[in-house]
């Protein structure tokens, strides 16, 4: 997905019932965790889930290996 | 009070004839502003800021057509046909806040609408939470579930557009007409169908305490946006900055008066194009 200037790549991590383990279901493009929250529900709505977070791609530390894909920033992945 | 008269209602025979036709007439407001808020929403599916955006207005579109398409359907218990309701009724008909005559020519015109008259209608549909029409009960909860993060969207794009100072400018354009417009739509505080259905238990609150909830609402994210319509008063409360005018108020209507839709929402929103295949 493209992105306007000013915006961040947001995680998403959600699970469909208490007792599963939280996975990761996608990414959004967005300025600020408020509308980084709205996309991700209103995207990833093809379950009811019952519990959805969201953590900008710049808070991960990568651990093996600092190359891409997962780990460019959003800058250099256009 | 005694027992009879905090009882429920089951059907709309039940609720006293003397509220019976304002009832109808304020689900018939929130049904038609849904109805067409849900169409501004989709006229921005493709031409939204970003593809998320676009996802955003096309999920919320869906909620704001589902969320009328269950009030219209409400009215049928009022003697109503939905059909004739939702296809074949004029302009003047319509009971919407004069903010969705014209669609928005700018995304700061619908994020006017999303982060300012989206939550009015939520403020108002939250008053009807416990009301003594029971049928509501099940409804405004389904209803307030799905509009959980239409507020959020607004929220973050004036956030977002705040940043900048032609950002701001733009969005005060956007907003002030917008605000004056929400905080009139409660209705005039002496009387009037929200006052009186109040009275009769069928919402929780008349038009004062519906406008003090919503600027409460909107009224932080509005402020930190640099947006000087809303303040804080001595007491910790948010308060509007901007008084209201009720010189072109119609409040049969609950809206400016004289306006209406322009003819292409209407033709859009009660589906001429597609008449010919309109069956019972």
């Amino acid at each position: 997905m493209g992105h306007l200037s000013g915006e961040h790549l947001y995680e998403i991590f959600a699970r469909q019932k208490r007792e599963d383990r939280l996975e990761h279901i996608g990414t959004v493009s967005a300025p600020n965790a408020a509308l980084a929250r709205a996309y991700a529900w209103q995207t990833y709505d093809e379950q009811k889930w019952f519990e959805m977070v969201v953590a900008p791609r710049d808070a991960f530390e990568p651990v093996n290996r600092d190359e891409e894909p997962f780990t460019l920033s959003p800058a250099a992945t256009r | 009070m005694s027992a009879s008269e905090t009882a429920g209602f089951r059907t709309a025979d039940d609720v006293p004839e003397e509220v019976r036709d304002d009832l109808a007439a304020l689900l018939l407001s929130l049904a038609d502003n849904k109805r067409l808020l849900g169409m501004r929403y989709s006229e921005w599916l493709l031409g939204a800021p970003t593809l998320e955006a676009g996802i955003a207005c096309s999920a919320m579109a869906q909620d704001e057509w589902g969320h009328s398409r269950i009030l219209y359907a409400m009215l049928k218990d009022f003697g109503e046909d939905p059909g004739h309701l939702e296809h074949e009724r004029e302009a003047a008909e319509y009971l919407n806040c004069e903010l969705l005559d014209d669609p928005p020519d700018r995304w700061t015109g619908l994020v006017a609408l999303n982060a300012l008259l989206d939550t009015a209608l939520s403020v108002q549909v939250e008053s009807l939470k416990d009301s003594r029409f029971e049928p509501l009960h099940y409804k405004v909860r389904k209803v307030l579930e799905e509009e959980r993060f239409h507020f959020e969207h607004g929220r973050g794009w004036l956030a977002r557009m705040g940043q900048t100072p032609a950002g701001r400018t733009a969005l005060e354009e956007a907003l002030s007409p917008a605000w004056q417009s929400c905080l009139r739509w409660f209705g005039a505080p002496d009387g009037g169908l929200i006052a009186r259905l109040h009275a009769a238990g069928m919402s929780d609150a008349g038009p004062a305490e519906l406008r003090a909830r919503w600027i409460q609402r909107v009224g932080p994210t509005v402020h930190e946006t640099g947006l000087g319509l809303a303040e804080l008063d001595e007491s910790g409360a948010w308060v509007s900055a901007m008084e209201l005018d009720w010189s072109d108020w119609d409040g049969a209507r609950r809206r400016s008066g004289g306006g209406s839709l322009n003819a292409e929402t209407l033709a859009a929103v009660r589906g001429d194009k597609n008449r010919t295949m309109l069956m019972d």
